[in-house]
């Protein structure tokens, strides 16, 4: 199985620059697929250097075009000799689509999806008429958030939308957080009870208090549910900050104050109406 | 500059060609006569004859009004639609022959009554219908190789899957397609013959080896191991040629391909030249180049890729023809639910998909705006029309045009007020009414409630705006038969029965109009074809009833009898 990692972001986000760079870094010849329309950004000298093969790819669903770009780049990826494949989503791409390339492709496994934020556009982006809603997609929908070019305001505001980010500076090797920091952290291989579906994401905001055992047992023992994270309010007016792979739950104290508002990742025989007895 | 030395002896040599060619048959002025004449010019609705010469309307009128025509000229009545309503030669003005000729080579085994020219595909509604009509269909030796079948749905027809299918026939490679496009399922003989084996998709989510299916993604792993099949060039020329019988039968003379390099550009056109390009062709095809598709093909930029379609209309032969025009896409498919809405969105809360960033879309649409381009935009959701109103508001500030044939694609959710704006800005609208006939029932019970879902393609309140509207198939979303769209704008009675807001139909003389002179104006052809008038190319249909006068729930089924294109006759057969 090649190991997949999503990087996700908005346009102007710094997706092309850190792909660079993780070439740069590359010892072993790694795969980079590139999910947009026209212009391919990429430093030509490096794909020469080396033996990375770069695809661009467009948008659009198999049905309209008979065609699965990004499906047959993935083939071609297998007949080379890459350690390991990026793809870099374009920047309208609802991340956690392109990742079901990792559950579903044979072949690959998911590692991850790395979204990036350019703080200086999160506020307009956020408020935006058409795309705020793809945005906090790309950032509700990651496994880690890399923030750049920020001021505080700007890293209180994404901290309101998640807490698994990290700063341009913290990162020492693109390389290692790609491949070593997500597989470590990489949803486990696909069970036989899931392996019908698709994944897909909503979003539980409510202001009704929760009770933490009760949804614990519910994250542990629901098959359809893949990842959540987010936070979730108790009973007794605590925050806690919510981390569910198919591995581990995990409940911590968050410093930070909000109603319940948690990411679900499912498969599409969720039933949200199951949700019933987590209330407190 | 071409001195004018050089250029005269070539100009009349064409005009002594010309002159040669008028004391030929083609000359004679050829009068038809109909029980009545839709002729869609507001000055003169109906006449009783029309006179043709070369392709072109002399004139309409009375047998007595056209008198002095004849009186100098050689002219031939011909009363074989005597009995006939004539009206002008029918346009639908997006479709996508590549993706036709990709299905139509298929089997169709579909819950809808599908009307061809081979042989109607009859309703089958039950799984034990299903299978009886697969079985009956294997029988048929004219799918050698692989046996595709298209049309399946769960809700009638039942859950598919590979034992199912082996026991209908488990050697003969069979594949079963989805109705949606969606999904498909495979028999042992095909997984064989495709060479599908268990390991290569182990693991995958979106492949279920067991039951032989493939769905969402699994389905492009599915389609790439087919593709050679499909895609084959004889298979694809085949499907070309079904596609030319298909648009006759709907009794079109005049259809859009509104996206050329949908698959591959070269081909597309090069076989559409080779197929289309001969007289005895019933019809033309206009030409828009898909813009986003041509990026890579011309190099890597949208500069390139405009300089690439500005050179297109070099490549024009008579009935094959790109102009300047270009098509452009907002948000995801109305079909498959990843139109872009705006609040309150889809009922389930789950997100619309945009094709490229909306700073993507400005920046390609200005490239093309500027240079005086018609801007054609597939938009589904009433946000994916939101960007696009927007951003003609923006072009018309910095760049102010009049009569720019900006056009609003397909037109799945919109509002009221965005009929105004659109209006003002002087866009047209074309829309696809059948969403209201397939889409409308399922839209209100589950994806976005009945408010929204009745009023889908919004056509009445466009008309009422003064907007330009035209109807399309966007076959094979649709029927290629602009009668059904006709009749779905008219009528707006969804596949259950039910009538989606009143309002929003149109009458049928507005119906006429969306299909014939509105068509040909959103293609930028309203001073060639989409009436019949004085001047005009005489392309016709004859109908065996009159639509305006018809019982309007009946237009629909309203017998063809044959077109006319630039003066002469295709019959189509009765079957």
């Amino acid at each position: 199985m090649i190991p997949l990692t999503i990087i996700s972001g908005y346009l102007g986000s710094g997706k092309t620059t850190l792909i660079n760079q993780l070439l740069k870094e590359a010892e072993q010849p790694i795969g980079v697929l590139v999910n947009d329309f026209g212009e391919l950004n990429i430093d030509e000298e490096l794909i020469n250097n080396e033996d990375s093969l770069t695809l661009s790819l467009s948008n659009g669903c198999v049905c309209c075009k008979l065609n699965d770009d990004l499906g047959i780049s993935l083939e071609k990826m297998k007949e080379l000799n890459v350690v390991a494949v990026v793809i870099e989503a374009s920047g309208v791409a609802i991340p956690i689509k392109i990742a079901n390339y990792g559950l579903s492709w044979p072949g690959f496994r998911l590692l991850g999806i790395l979204s990036l934020v350019k703080g200086r556009s999160l506020k307009h982006l956020l408020s935006d008429k058409f795309v705020s809603k793809t945005v906090k997609a790309q950032i509700t929908q990651a496994d880690r958030v890399l923030l750049n070019r920020f001021k505080q305001e700007e890293k209180n505001m994404l901290s309101e939308l998640t807490e698994d980010y990290l700063t341009e500076g913290e990162v020492e090797s693109y390389w290692n957080l790609l491949f070593k920091e997500m597989a470590a952290s990489s949803r486990p291989e696909i069970t036989e009870n899931n392996h019908h579906s698709i994944f897909q994401s909503f979003v539980l905001e409510t202001e009704k208090l929760i009770n933490k055992e009760r949804l614990e047992s519910y994250l542990n023992n629901n098959t359809s549910i893949e990842r959540a994270k987010g936070w979730v309010r108790d009973e007794k007016g605590k925050t806690w900050l919510l981390q569910m792979t198919r591995n581990d739950c995990n409940f911590s104290i968050s410093n930070y104050e909000t109603a319940t508002r948690m990411v679900l990742v499912h498969t599409k025989d969720l039933d949200i109406k199951s949700l019933e007895p987590v209330y407190a | 500059m071409v001195g004018v030395g050089g250029s005269s002896p070539l100009v009349s040599t064409i005009s002594l060609n010309t002159f040669f060619i008028c004391y030929s048959y083609l000359c004679m002025i050829k009068v038809y006569k109909a029980k009545s004449i839709i002729t869609m010019n507001p000055s003169l609705p109906r006449a009783e004859a029309v006179a043709v010469r070369d392709g072109l309307i002399l004139e309409t009128g009375s047998l007595d009004s056209m008198k002095p025509w004849l009186e100098n000229n050689d002219y031939e009545i011909d009363e074989q639609f005597k009995d006939s309503i004539i009206v002008p030669g029918l346009i639908d003005p997006h479709l996508h022959p590549s993706m036709a000729a990709v299905l139509l080579p298929t089997f169709f085994i579909t819950a809808m009554e599908w009307k061809f020219p081979w042989g109607d595909t009859p309703a089958t509604t039950s799984p034990e219908d299903y299978d009886k009509r697969l079985k009956e269909a294997l029988t048929n030796p004219t799918h050698k190789d692989i046996f595709i079948t298209w049309g399946h749905h769960d809700l009638w027809h039942g859950p598919m899957s590979r034992s199912r299918l082996n026991k209908i026939e488990s050697n003969r490679p069979i594949v079963v397609w989805n109705r949606s496009f969606h999904e498909l399922c495979m028999n042992d003989g095909a997984l064989d013959y495709l060479g599908i084996t268990e390991d290569d998709v182990k693991g995958a989510s979106q492949i279920d080896f067991e039951r032989g299916r493939f769905f969402e993604l699994g389905l492009g792993y599915a389609i790439q191991k087919l593709n050679p099949y499909i895609l084959d060039p004889d298979k694809f020329k085949e499907g070309l040629l079904k596609l030319k019988e298909v648009v006759h039968y709907g009794g079109q003379t005049t259809i859009a391909d509104m996206a050329v390099g949908l698959f591959d550009f070269d081909n597309e056109l090069n076989t559409q030249f080779a197929l289309y390009e001969n007289d005895d062709n019933p019809f033309r095809v206009e030409l828009i180049a898909h813009a986003t598709a041509l990026i890579q093909h011309a190099g890597g930029s949208n500069i390139e890729a405009e300089k690439l379609i500005s050179e297109l209309p070099a490549r024009n032969t008579h009935r094959l023809n790109f102009r300047k025009r270009v098509k452009l896409f907002t948000d995801g498919a109305f079909f498959a639910q990843v139109a872009q809405l705006m609040e309150p969105g889809y009922i389930d809360g789950h997100e619309g998909e945009w094709l490229s960033t909306p700073e993507q879309f400005e920046e390609v649409a200005r490239i093309y705006w500027n240079k005086g381009y018609a801007i054609h935009v597939h938009v589904t959701g009433d946000l994916g029309l939101e960007l696009a109103i927007d951003t003609l508001e923006k072009l018309q500030f910095e760049k102010p045009r009049f009569n720019h044939g900006f056009t609003l694609e397909h037109f799945g959710l919109s509002n009221p007020e965005q009929v105004h704006r659109l209006s003002k800005l002087g866009a047209n609208v074309s829309a696809n009414a059948y969403y209201v006939h397939e889409l409308s029932d399922l839209y209100a019970n589950h994806t976005v409630g009945f408010e929204r879902a009745s009023s889908m393609s919004r056509i009445g309140s466009c008309f009422r705006e003064g907007v330009t509207t035209s109807l399309h198939s966007d076959f094979t979303m649709a029927p290629a038969q602009p009668l059904m769209s006709m009749w779905v704008a008219v009528n707006r009675i969804n596949e259950k029965g039910f009538l989606m807001s009143a309002e929003e139909r149109i009458s049928p003389q507005q119906g006429m109009e969306a299909i014939t002179i509105n068509a040909a104006r959103v293609l930028g052809l309203d001073h060639e074809i989409g009436s019949i008038r004085a001047g005009k190319k005489a392309d016709f249909t004859v109908l065996a009833q009159d639509p305006l006068e018809v019982d309007p729930v009946t237009i629909k089924d309203i017998k063809i009898e044959a077109t006319l294109f630039e003066g002469k006759v295709f019959p189509i057969s009765n079957r």
